[in-house]
């Protein structure tokens, strides 16, 4: 529709046309601009957005600070456009020990704004319209809009709750995929899966043989493997992450996504990689040269102190790596036992610092709408934050739009906070069982 | 330094691999162990993989070479700027994530400072973003409001991403030529215009937006209020977007104006107007841009950033909000940092254009930014024997860097494939850089003409 020719009727005129690209339909909505703004408007405990609320360690913070002290006014100044070189050298160092294979940091490495970045590559990358690419559920919300953004169709398989049959409380290890559920996802269009382990929201570590199910799968249909491991230092009760990108036949056909932000407690820095073959990597520079092309350089060469710390203490009780899950495993049981004294079920997770709770008991305090066009427990977190102060997201964020009322009676909270915050949510939890016990 | 590699493996994974015999007879007997690999890049960035500046800053990073190419300062940043930046890292909860769409403070800022400039109301929670860099905001607006059948005019020469970003989003992109009315003897930027009615003739139903950069990379031109109305009227009457990068708005010489296309009437509400922290703060490792303009424009550029990268580096735009604060409280002082940077690169322009001629070269004088062009043609190099398939000015650059020790930027680089001929004996240097590096520059062209006689 062309403008009138008539200026001056024109010239306070909007756009006359559709002015947003089509590749935005149905990916506007966005869960944390909502729930973000609500535990800030409301929420006197925030255990909802995924964010510690204690200091991010001090060598990291140390080693920002010295950066700039050094005078190097250059810090300040475009750095490789791929990755600042002490950056990608440690990550290479580390990342070989790791994976049991040698790295070259130039091109088995790359740097991204934040793990959210690397995902946008991997996809913008990968992904052309009419591929398919598989999600488990539930998942960490972006990949399902990203897929879509890239032309994609996502296509979805459930990991299943089987509960325990002695009573013990559920854990994360109890959700599981059904192989031949999984297997049956697969078609010639399937171009990737996206793997999140350790996942959120459950903070399901997946086993051995769980990885190597997908391993199967992804050699015998030729499918590529986007795995998101940001979480892979939280991992609790002596459990290991295992790389899938280390199973036979998996590393050519893998791209590992990492972030400083989570290993180092540091999410506002938003330093994220991918390490992976260079004949997958290359195109994901393509795609990063033409979107962002530069990363901030100081907060790069601070992780990259951090990693190089990492890398002289590894293995040892001062390690980072060690201590972080160590705090975080006691948070999670603390947040545990709290939920469980109260009648909110939890689920312990293997790993993150996420825990998703069975909020059942409780819902008498929000009734039910017939024919609402929220899913139940959207409702109960909203209510929750407005009338309790206590912020949590509901698990049917991390559901696609088909399945979001299929676990309705579940929210997530995040326990990397200091202990006067969970205190603090513990004395919300009890009071609230008070009351409901009293009415 | 650490114990043997072996031992850094996890027990667990040596086990799981030990585990999965049966994993690897499949993988054996799989089709796919012996197929060709078919995962090759998307289509969308099909073509998009080569980069002038992957290509040159690798040639130029060797330090025995006056690096004059890329655009980066070597001064330093102004010292406040370097402090409020050490600052923030003493407090905890600015390493943790902030507003997706901009830092509080700093989209607080932004819109003050920009009300002043601009003579008008401008939101801070829907009017503006925050991206990384003005790259990032380009990149933004481009997915946001661009796709496939959309054509995008481009001025040539241009800033070489808004070319494959156009055709990353699945448009077509559409070149004009800036020519020089002077018929080739162009003493000045000012000398390079568009020609209205081929402008005119640019424009069809199909047109979904021009780029507009003011000041202009790399010749340095400053669009006048005319020039600037003949795009609006094109605008209007076709109703076309504008994406205006304006990253060096502040950096114009003497006798001339910054004027934001955003203020022509009518041109508020399609116009997408892109600045940049690296450049207006001289720290353009802090990578952080923003775009500004109408909400119902912004939204869509919101929801890209949101599916994208999600939110930007809090201390960085903790730091450039305070920075912003102490300008803006300045912006009548001539003091203030948006004039005085101006005016030292002002004396940096001077000579840079003074040992250019001296050196027998014809320096285009830039009225803005921080890029000079000059045509090289008259040194007559003769490079008919280097065995490439390239533009004469990219074998100069590489002929220059490796015998005189000087780096520079093709001007190929910049335009499409019709003019790359125009422009071919025209090579950019960049002169945000300190004395000593002018000092060596000085050296070398002092030398080239000895060497010559």
């Amino acid at each position: 529709v062309k403008a009138s020719n008539s200026l001056s009727f024109s010239l306070q005129a909007k756009m006359s046309r559709p002015v947003q690209a089509r590749r935005l339909e149905g990916i506007d909505k966005n869960i944390w601009v909502e729930f973000v703004k609500l535990a800030a408007t409301y929420s006197k405990v925030n255990l909802g957005q995924g964010f510690p609320d204690f200091p991010a360690p001090d060598f990291l913070t140390e080693a920002f600070t010295r950066a700039l002290g050094r005078g190097n006014h250059m810090l300040h100044q475009y750095t490789r456009a791929f990755g600042h070189p002490p950056l990608v050298k440690v990550l290479a160092q580390f990342f070989e020990k790791l994976l049991g294979r040698d790295l070259d940091p130039m091109t088995n490495v790359m740097v991204t704004v934040g793990a959210y970045q690397a995902l946008f590559c991997c996809f913008q990358a990968l992904v052309d319209e009419g591929d398919e690419v598989i999600i488990i559920e539930p998942f960490f919300d972006c990949y399902e809009p990203m897929v879509k953004m890239a032309g994609g169709t996502p296509v979805f398989v459930p990991l299943r709750p089987n509960p325990p049959k002695d009573g013990k409380l559920m854990s994360s290890a109890d959700w599981q995929l059904d192989p031949a559920e999984l297997a049956s996802k697969f078609s010639e269009r399937t171009k990737a899966i996206v793997l999140n382990s350790p996942n959120n929201p459950l903070g399901k570590v997946f086993s051995c043989g769980e990885l190597g199910l997908i391993a199967e799968l992804c050699v015998k249909h030729d499918v590529l493997c986007i795995s998101d491991e940001v979480y892979e230092w939280l991992v609790y009760d002596g459990k290991q992450h295992i790389r899938i990108a280390s199973l036979q036949g998996m590393w050519d056909r893998t791209v590992i996504i990492g972030s400083a932000g989570k290993t180092f407690s540091a999410t506002g820095w938003k330093v994220g990689w991918v390490v992976g073959p260079d004949r997958l990597l290359q195109h994901l520079r393509t795609v990063h040269q033409n979107s962002v092309y530069h990363c901030a350089t100081i907060a790069q060469e601070a992780v990259a102190q951090g990693f190089q710390r990492e890398l002289m203490l590894y293995g040892k009780p001062e390690s980072y790596f060690v201590q972080l899950p160590k705090e975080l495993q006691q948070k999670r049981d603390w947040l545990v036992q709290s939920l469980d004294g109260v009648g909110m079920k939890p689920i312990v997770p293997e790993g993150t610092y996420f825990l998703v709770a069975d909020i059942s008991q409780f819902k008498s305090d929000v009734p039910d709408v017939p024919n609402s066009d929220e899913p139940y427990d959207y409702r109960f977190a909203k209510w929750m934050v407005k009338n309790k102060g206590l912020a949590a997201i509901p698990l049917s964020a991390f559901y696609s739009e088909t399945h979001k009322n299929n676990y309705t009676n579940f929210i997530r909270f995040c326990f990397a906070k200091e202990e006067a915050t969970l205190k603090a949510a513990n004395d919300i939890l009890q009071k609230w069982k008070r009351e409901k016990s009293s009415s | 330094m650490f114990l043997a590699s072996r031992n850094f493996c996890c027990h667990g994974i040596r086990t799981c691999q030990l585990g999965t015999d049966l994993l690897s007879r499949s993988i054996k007997h799989s089709a796919s162990a012996t197929m060709p690999f078919r995962h090759k890049n998307t289509r969308r960035i099909e073509g998009l993989d080569s980069n002038v500046w992957v290509e040159f800053t690798k040639v130029a990073a060797d330090p025995s070479i006056v690096n004059l190419g890329q655009g980066l300062p070597d001064i330093s940043p102004p010292s406040y700027v370097k402090e409020e930046l050490a600052k923030v890292a003493a407090v905890d909860r600015l390493n943790q994530y902030t507003r997706g769409f901009g830092h509080p403070s700093l989209v607080k800022a932004l819109s003050q400072v920009y009300e002043q400039v601009c003579g008008r109301k401008i939101d801070p929670l829907t009017d503006i973003l925050v991206t990384v860099g003005a790259y990032g905001s380009l990149f933004s607006t481009i997915q946001a409001l661009i796709e496939e059948g959309d054509e995008v005019i481009i001025v040539e020469p241009f800033y070489d991403c808004y070319e494959p970003m156009v055709k990353m989003a699945g448009a077509k992109p559409v070149f004009i030529p800036l020519r020089c009315k002077s018929d080739g003897n162009s003493a000045s930027s000012a000398d390079w215009v568009l020609d209205p009615a081929e402008l005119a003739n640019k424009f069809n139903s199909k047109t979904k937006a021009i780029i507009l950069n003011t000041p202009h990379n790399p010749i340095g031109k400053v669009f006048t209020r005319e020039e600037l109305q003949v795009i609006a009227d094109l605008c209007i009457k076709h109703d076309t977007l504008c994406i205006s990068d304006e990253v060096y708005e502040w950096l114009v010489y003497k006798g001339n104006k910054h004027i934001k296309i955003a203020t022509l009437p009518g041109m508020w509400e399609r116009t997408v107007t892109i600045g940049s922290a690296g450049k207006t703060y001289s720290v353009t490792g802090w990578k952080l841009g923003w775009s500004i303009g109408p909400e119902y424009l912004i939204k869509h550029l919101q929801v890209v950033h949101q599916n994208t990268l999600y939110t930007c580096p809090t201390p960085l735009q903790e730091a450039l909000a305070q920075a912003f604060w102490i300008d803006y409280k300045r912006m009548d002082d001539p003091d203030c940092y948006f004039y005085s940077l101006s005016r030292e690169l002002e004396s940096k322009r001077d000579r840079m254009a003074q040992l250019l001629k001296e050196a027998g070269l014809k320096p285009v004088i830039p009225d803005g930014g921080y890029f000079m062009i000059v045509d090289v043609s008259t040194l007559n190099v003769d490079l008919s024997d280097v065995d490439e398939k390239q533009p004469y000015d990219y074998k100069f650059v590489k002929w220059m860097i490796a015998s005189k020790k000087l780096s520079a930027i093709p001007l190929s680089a910049f335009c499409g494939p019709e003019t790359k001929k125009q422009f071919e004996k025209y090579i950019r240097f960049c002169f945000i850089k300190k004395d000593s590096t002018l000092d060596a520059a000085e050296e070398i062209l002092k030398n080239w003409n000895k060497q010559k006689s």
